[in-house]
């Protein structure tokens, strides 16, 4: 696919999480933009290996999304990618929706593990990966983090215990916005330093710019053949694609005003009866 | 306990390869015989039970059946949001065997005591919830718990429980067992706490007072049915557990009564809402905190004098 065709899925997906977050009336836009390339490449540029037809298909790959305030984002891209329905996305916390705010293995069959409070996704997707280990099965498991997330404990029981198990299907993707709730991460635990860290509890990890999907799958497919569990460290902005929103704590879970409105709707090109 | 615990686990791993056996660091003291037998469905996950029973999750997802063994106080308080997101919410086959029930680690102090643990994850929607009380009933409880597609909390003692069951005890989760059938009063009970109980409801016996002695296992799903019938006859029921009088078995049955319109008194016989004091055996800290058998016998007796 050439380039500028991709842009343009691109802007339609930001625009379609935009519209649907702000009909629903509650989004973490920011943290939905700043992973949504690396999303788009993963199921929609034949990163993941599913079956369409069987979303319990045992021999897939399993994504997780640890972060899961980006569920609009995942959920978005899955329309996107034909495994949920328009009308599934359309009644996005809707009293009897099957689309929340976060992503949730009870409403939605193509969601592997329930997310929502930070800190849980990786150790999930550990057991997953040391399961299908146990059956010879040849499937990857991958978990989106975000960089504030790795303030919780939990993710580094999952750290350092990933590479003692040998969990060489085991991919862990770091959404490096640099900005948690409050705060930027820098101002809150200091420099992180994540690589090192990483590196240093027996993980192979590289780097890539997260809003270049082409260069993210290229990453992803071409570090095949390590022995350790692997993390990719995805630089990102958050709130990438609205000016305004780019790389400003403010807006970790806001919906813009009357004239920050009008911003979004030339940024994504959004028109009045869009909105309605 | 223990070995009643493993000798169960390692009969079904055999039968069953999805049976996996995993630990934080803190053992039934038999795992090198698992080890040995069964290595390639043993996994230590270090001092980290936050990520052992997430991972559980992820295992069950992919159909393993793990059963996630420490000490229950490390389970239910530090893993507690792990347990209730990753393993009921998503509704998963794991496990979660806690060691060491109420006051089973005595000298370690309250840290290690499990004393609260059915009244925070009684209040967990999916979450089976089984007591045993002896040996036997633990392996039935650990068969029970595998027979159920679902998530199960077992909690056991560690410290040579009495057996009161022969070896054609037939355990059904939706019975509870009768050990004594007096008109007076009706004592339930639940877990390794039953051996003192026994001994004061002889006690109780030889002052001419008649005392049905039934041991609950299943704290959830409960049998309401059996309070029902019991209370329609008897008027004093008494409640011991080796728990908080709050939220557990003395919450449970009160429940059943006040939900169902029942007249009945309930005599709640536990830890009373404190940390637990004392150290040394369990014998002795139970001692210390009127758990031993002359306390529960003087609670009960009192209890009876103030009707």
């Amino acid at each position: 696919m050439d380039a500028e065709l991709e842009e343009k899925k691109l802007l339609a997906l930001r625009k379609k999480i935009f519209l649907t977050g702000y009909k629903g009336g509650m989004a973490h836009l920011a943290s939905c933009f700043s992973c949504l390339e690396m999303l788009y490449s993963l199921y929609m540029m034949d990163i993941l290996r599913l079956d369409p037809s069987n979303p319990k298909w045992k021999d897939r790959d399993r994504f997780i999304l640890s972060k899961g305030h980006a569920g609009l984002a995942l959920y978005c891209v899955l329309q996107s990618a034909g495994l949920i329905s328009e009308e599934e996305i359309s009644s996005y916390l809707q009293e009897n929706s099957l689309i929340g705010g976060e992503p949730c293995m009870r409403d939605c069959e193509w969601i592997e593990a329930t997310t929502g409070s930070l800190g849980h996704g990786l150790s999930m997707g550990l057991g997953i990966a040391m399961a299908l280990k146990m059956n010879n099965s040849p499937a990857k498991v991958y978990v989106m983090l975000g960089d504030g997330e790795l303030e919780e404990g939990t993710v580094w029981e999952a750290i350092l215990m990933a590479p003692s198990f040998g969990l060489s299907n085991l991919i862990a993707i770091l959404d490096c916005n640099k900005i948690q709730k409050m705060d930027f991460v820098e101002n809150t635990i200091g420099s992180p330093g994540w690589a090192d860290k990483w590196e240093s509890f027996g993980w192979h990890v590289e780097e890539v710019d997260g809003h270049d999907p082409q260069a993210f799958k290229e990453v992803v497919m071409n570090s095949q053949g390590h022995n350790k569990p692997r993390l990719i460290i995805a630089d990102t902005v958050k709130g990438k694609g609205v000016s305004i929103m780019e790389n400003n704590p403010n807006w970790h879970f806001k919906l813009p005003g009357r004239k920050e409105l009008k911003v979004f709707k030339e940024e994504l090109g959004i028109t009045d009866s869009e909105l309605e | 306990m223990n070995s009643a615990y493993i000798g169960k686990l390692m009969e079904l791993a055999e039968k069953d390869h999805d049976v996996l056996h995993l630990l934080a660091d803190s053992g039934t003291g038999y795992d090198e015989m698992f080890q040995k037998n069964f290595p390639d469905q043993i996994f230590n996950f270090g001092i980290g039970e936050e990520n052992m029973v997430a991972a559980a999750a992820g295992m069950a997802s992919v159909g393993k059946k793990p059963f996630v063994f420490t000490a229950g106080a490390f389970l239910a308080y530090r893993s507690l949001e792990f347990i209730r997101d990753d393993v009921c919410f998503q509704n998963l086959n794991v496990k979660i065997i806690g060691m060491g029930s109420g006051l089973s680690w005595s000298s370690l102090g309250p840290t290690h005591h499990t004393t609260e643990d059915l009244a925070i994850l009684r209040a967990i929607p999916n979450l089976m919830i089984l007591s045993p009380a002896t040996p036997r009933q633990v392996s039935a409880c650990v068969q029970a718990a595998y027979e159920h597609n679902g998530p199960v909390y077992i909690r056991i003692g560690m410290n040579h429980e009495k057996e009161f069951f022969d070896e054609n005890y037939q355990y059904d989760l939706r019975i509870n067992d009768k050990l004594k059938a007096g008109k007076d009063i009706a004592v339930y009970v639940t877990g390794s706490i039953l051996e003192e109980t026994y001994k004061a409801c002889e006690m109780l016996e030889e002052d001419g007072i008649g005392v049905s002695l039934i041991n609950v296992s299943a704290i959830k799903p409960f049998n309401k049915q059996d309070v029902l019938n019991t209370a329609q006859n008897i008027k004093n029921i008494v409640t011991v557990e080796e728990h908080n009088v709050y939220g557990g078995l003395a919450g449970i049955i009160s429940e059943v009564i006040s939900f169902n319109g029942i007249a009945a008194r309930v005599i709640p016989i536990g830890i009373e809402d404190v940390f637990a004091k004392g150290y040394g055996s369990q014998a002795v800290v139970r001692r210390a905190n009127k758990l031993d058998s002359v306390s529960i016998y003087q609670k009960i007796r009192k209890a009876l004098r103030n009707e």
